[in-house]
């Protein structure tokens, strides 16, 4: 729910043709994720799930999600993770996928079960009713509130880089201080 | 298939001439590489024990990324300032401009990359966007008010946000990235004296360690090996 445009309340929606095809998309390539016995099949179906996933937030208007999720998961982290597998021995395999561990199923279906059990309360996507949305002190408050004390249209930005601009910059520094220990990691002293 | 650095390659043949050798002895320790093969091969296997990652000059990537690159980074760049009115900010606008530097990578060799990218610009990037972050921060403490109190700025507040985003969160991001782009192409230096770009000595355990441990890792696929061990 980005710029002031975004104000009146949004409409509950049906899930279309194309975001079921999405949905369909982002499970089948996280479950090919899991299966694929060759890392770098998982690693490319890793990125197309990525891409889905950036594609799905657009259709759930959440921009900033969508940008942040094809740029940093779909293209950064795939390049990352290619560039690590280069740098290791890749073992050929006969089997496409890995061997299913039947007790594993079986502890994830369970907390799938549990986790299903939670979907009647829920409240329907685009729901006005939804308290992420019709929370009058929070959600309503930024979204009122942001433009008059920021002049900034987008509202993620006005929380991210003023509202919340202390724990902004506390998570900047921890992505410097991520690159510093990954030069001690690596027993190196310089970047390039 | 030819080197991602001529002139390491070729000009810096002399300077890299003792760890090669010492590569070779290591070699021969455990296989019967004649003494000549490991530069005449030069083109493929050697670029790929040097710089741990196979590059191979493409004649349709190379060209695909010289178009894009540009748009790419302009892109970024409009990420980055319009944050304040679309969708997007410094993180992905610094994560999209990192990505421009990973396609150019690709395409030209990550080494050659890396010596065109000094590391001044990398760490200048990284540490200069946390310095101005918090620079900018302070500016409203040393006029009275809290960190971050962007009405003390001397500037209008939206300005002030675009400039943390602009100068800090995006430099900060772009920066890391780029790093550890750079850093992951380099690899771990399993003999634990790495010093960064000391070139041949550090090339010279490098490929001394890989060697022996390439009898040893028999699932080794032929293109990882050469085909020849």
């Amino acid at each position: 729910m980005t710029g002031a445009s975004s104000l009146a309340a949004p409409v509950v929606a049906q899930v279309t043709a194309i975001e079921a095809s999405l949905l369909a998309f982002v499970v089948l390539t996280a479950l090919a994720t899991a299966l694929a016995r060759d890392v770098l099949a998982a690693v490319i179906v890793f990125g197309a799930y990525s891409l889905g996933m950036a594609a799905l937030y657009t259709f759930y208007r959440a921009p900033d999600v969508a940008l942040t999720e094809a740029a940093i998961s779909a293209g950064v982290t795939t390049v990352l993770l290619l560039l690590t597998l280069a740098k290791t021995t890749r073992i050929d395999h006969d089997a496409v996928f890995e061997s299913v561990n039947l007790p594993a199923v079986g502890a994830v279906g369970v907390l799938f079960g549990g986790l299903l059990l939670t979907m009647g309360d829920i409240p329907a996507v685009g729901s006005p009713e939804a308290p992420v949305w019709s929370n009058p002190d929070v959600s309503q408050w930024y979204l009122s509130e942001s433009y008059a004390q920021t002049g900034v249209e987008n509202t993620v930005m006005a929380v991210l880089a003023a509202f919340r601009g202390f724990d902004t910059f506390g998570e900047a520094v921890v992505v410097l201080a991520g690159g510093i220990a990954a030069l001690i990691v690596l027993h190196r002293e310089v970047f390039a | 298939m030819s080197d991602a650095r001529p002139d390491d390659e070729g000009g810096g043949g002399d300077s890299d001439a003792p760890g090669v050798e010492a590569a070779e002895s290591a070699a021969e320790a455990e296989s019967d590489v004649p003494a000549h093969r490991a530069r005449s091969r030069s083109g493929r296997i050697d670029s790929e024990q040097r710089q741990g990652t196979p590059y191979t000059e493409s004649q349709v990537i190379m060209p695909t990324v010289k178009i894009v690159a540009p748009f790419a980074f302009t892109y970024g760049l409009f990420i980055t300032f319009h944050g304040s009115g679309s969708p997007g900010g410094g993180f992905q606008g610094g994560a999209i401009m990192a990505a421009v530097v990973f396609m150019i990578a690709f395409a030209f060799g990550i080494e050659a990359t890396r010596d065109w990218l000094a590391n001044t610009v990398v760490v200048g990037l990284a540490v200069g966007g946390a310095l101005a972050f918090a620079g900018i921060g302070l500016i409203p403490v040393a006029r009275g008010g809290a960190f971050l109190q962007y009405d003390l700025l001397p500037v209008p507040v939206k300005y002030g946000l675009e400039s943390v985003e602009i100068f800090g969160i995006a430099a900060i991001v772009s920066g890391v990235l780029m790093g550890l782009f750079f850093l992951l192409a380099r690899g771990f230096d399993s003999d634990g004296s790495g010093f960064g770009d000391t070139g041949s000595v550090d090339d010279a355990g490098d490929d001394a360690a890989s060697d022996l441990d390439a009898p040893e890792t028999s699932d080794r696929t032929a293109a990882a090996d050469g085909g020849e061990r």
